[in-house]
């Protein structure tokens, strides 16, 4: 059984529940073995403007184990990878280290993206979402600042999963538009703003659902259409799902076990057409 | 401080390529929240590098910024705004140049420093407390998450909150 470091990052105990939960869950199904990181503490998100603090919370969590560290959220994951990079100067890692407890001697990181795309290749899939139209949404940190997991201008690794799990990609201009997740408490009108186009930009595009691969866009997204409708004065009604939901759905998993009903747009609906296709099949 | 060491510090902060800054208006271009700024980040570079302390740290643009890197990616000279903007608000920060998006700031990391990580509930009523045009939205977005089982007050403790302290005391002093 291959065995992962789990980051889950603060939101996944509160707002992002249903990704920790769905993640654990496909996890199980995968066979591999998520071990929460010992003793993790918060990255700093995009609030801690003096970069070397930001580096030293960052280097933390990564000297907590041996293994790989796997996020959910963009937002730890760009910031951990940025850390990783900024270490290879030996002069800043010395001095991070010299208020370590445990010295930071390098890490491998990845996103949960990496690792569905590396365990669902080549996977007979119970569950084929065939039918199914899914927008990807790349948000920002999954690809930024670059040299990760896929080009940041022309990324392809989303559309690629969703094929992966027999679903049909569809193209959304606005797949890399901010949310606007880190500033919409003091910024609530500049955030709703750039929602309201992505959300309406998807629904143009003919998608039946978003695909998510970050905690705080969720929020913006899901939690927050509700809002959205009534500010513009739209029917929304977009499903939006995080990755692991619906790598769970095509691995056979139950809406329990991948919290399905936690979703503020309720997925429900769009699962019953997949099932019934497959009963009708 | 004088304008040519502000200049300086900036500098020191975010990376000595600024000076390389061709003013292509690149990271202007592709930031998704231009269209509210004051001084576009191109414009705040130049504010920087002119040393025209004042109007660089007046400015609302560097509250606007979302983090999201896009400039960062696509500067031609390898000079990141991002970073810019980032040493902007920590000069304003430590000069007690307060705004509702300073506070914002400043609650989030006094709760790390303190609890090691971020309870959503705790600093949205934090926010509130100090920003109460806030309190409505918040109440909203706390209603529809409460009823979807997405609200907890507790994050999980940290044990190692010395080492969380030493490193905003020994690190956060740049």
């Amino acid at each position: 059984m291959t065995e992962i470091a789990y980051y889950p990052g603060c939101v996944s105990k509160a707002t992002g529940r249903e990704y920790d939960i769905s993640t654990r869950s496909v996890a199980r199904a995968l066979g591999i073995e998520l071990i929460e990181l010992d003793d993790w503490s918060c990255c700093g998100a995009t609030h801690v403007p003096n970069e070397t603090l930001a580096i030293g919370l960052a280097a933390r969590n990564l000297t907590q184990t041996e293994l790989p560290v796997m996020t959910t959220c963009s937002i730890c994951y760009s910031n951990l990878r940025t850390a990783v990079r900024r270490l290879e100067d030996n002069g800043l890692r010395a001095r991070v280290n010299s208020v370590l407890e445990r010295k930071y001697k390098g890490a491998r990181v990845m996103h949960v993206v990496e690792m569905l795309s590396e365990s669902l290749r080549n996977r007979e899939l119970p569950i084929k979402l065939s039918g199914l139209r899914v927008t990807p949404y790349y948000g920002c940190l999954l690809t930024r600042p670059g040299n990760g997991i896929d080009s940041p201008e022309h990324p392809k690794v989303l559309e690629d999963m969703v094929r992966m799990l027999g679903a049909e990609p569809v193209e959304s201009p606005l797949k890399m538009l901010c949310c606007g997740g880190p500033i919409f408490m003091p910024r609530e009108d500049a955030a709703l703003e750039s929602v309201y186009h992505i959300l309406q930009s998807a629904k143009r595009a003919g998608a039946d659902a978003i695909m998510v691969v970050c905690p705080l866009c969720h929020l913006m997204l899901d939690a927050k259409q509700g809002a959205i409708e009534r500010r513009y004065g739209v029917d929304l009604g977009m499903p939006v799902l995080y990755i692991t939901q619906l790598a769970g759905i095509a691995l056979g998993l139950g809406p329990e076990e991948l919290a399905l009903e936690m979703n503020s747009i309720s997925p429900l609906p769009l699962l019953e057409r997949v099932y019934q296709r497959m009963t009708g099949d | 401080m004088s304008d040519a060491a502000f200049r300086e510090e900036v500098v020191r902060l975010a990376g000595d390529e600024i000076r390389t800054c061709i003013q292509c208006g690149t990271c202007s271009s592709s930031c998704s929240t231009a269209h509210l700024m004051d001084n576009s980040i191109r414009k705040l570079i130049r504010l920087v590098l002119e040393g025209r302390r004042r109007e660089a740290l007046a400015s609302e643009s560097i509250w606007l910024c979302t983090s999201c890197l896009l400039c960062t990616v696509r500067c031609p000279r390898g000079i990141r705004p991002k970073a810019v903007v980032s040493a902007l608000r920590q000069i304003c920060e430590r000069e007690g140049i307060s705004s509702r998006d300073a506070s914002f700031e400043r609650i989030f990391m006094d709760q790390i420093r303190s609890k090691g990580r971020i309870s959503e509930v705790l600093l949205s009523a934090a926010y509130a407390l100090r920003n109460p045009d806030a309190a409505v939205p918040i109440m909203e977005m706390g209603i529809e998450l409460l009823s979807r089982g997405k609200v907890s007050l507790d994050p999980g403790t940290v044990k190692g909150m010395d080492e969380i302290e030493r490193i905003f005391r020994e690190l956060g002093n740049d």
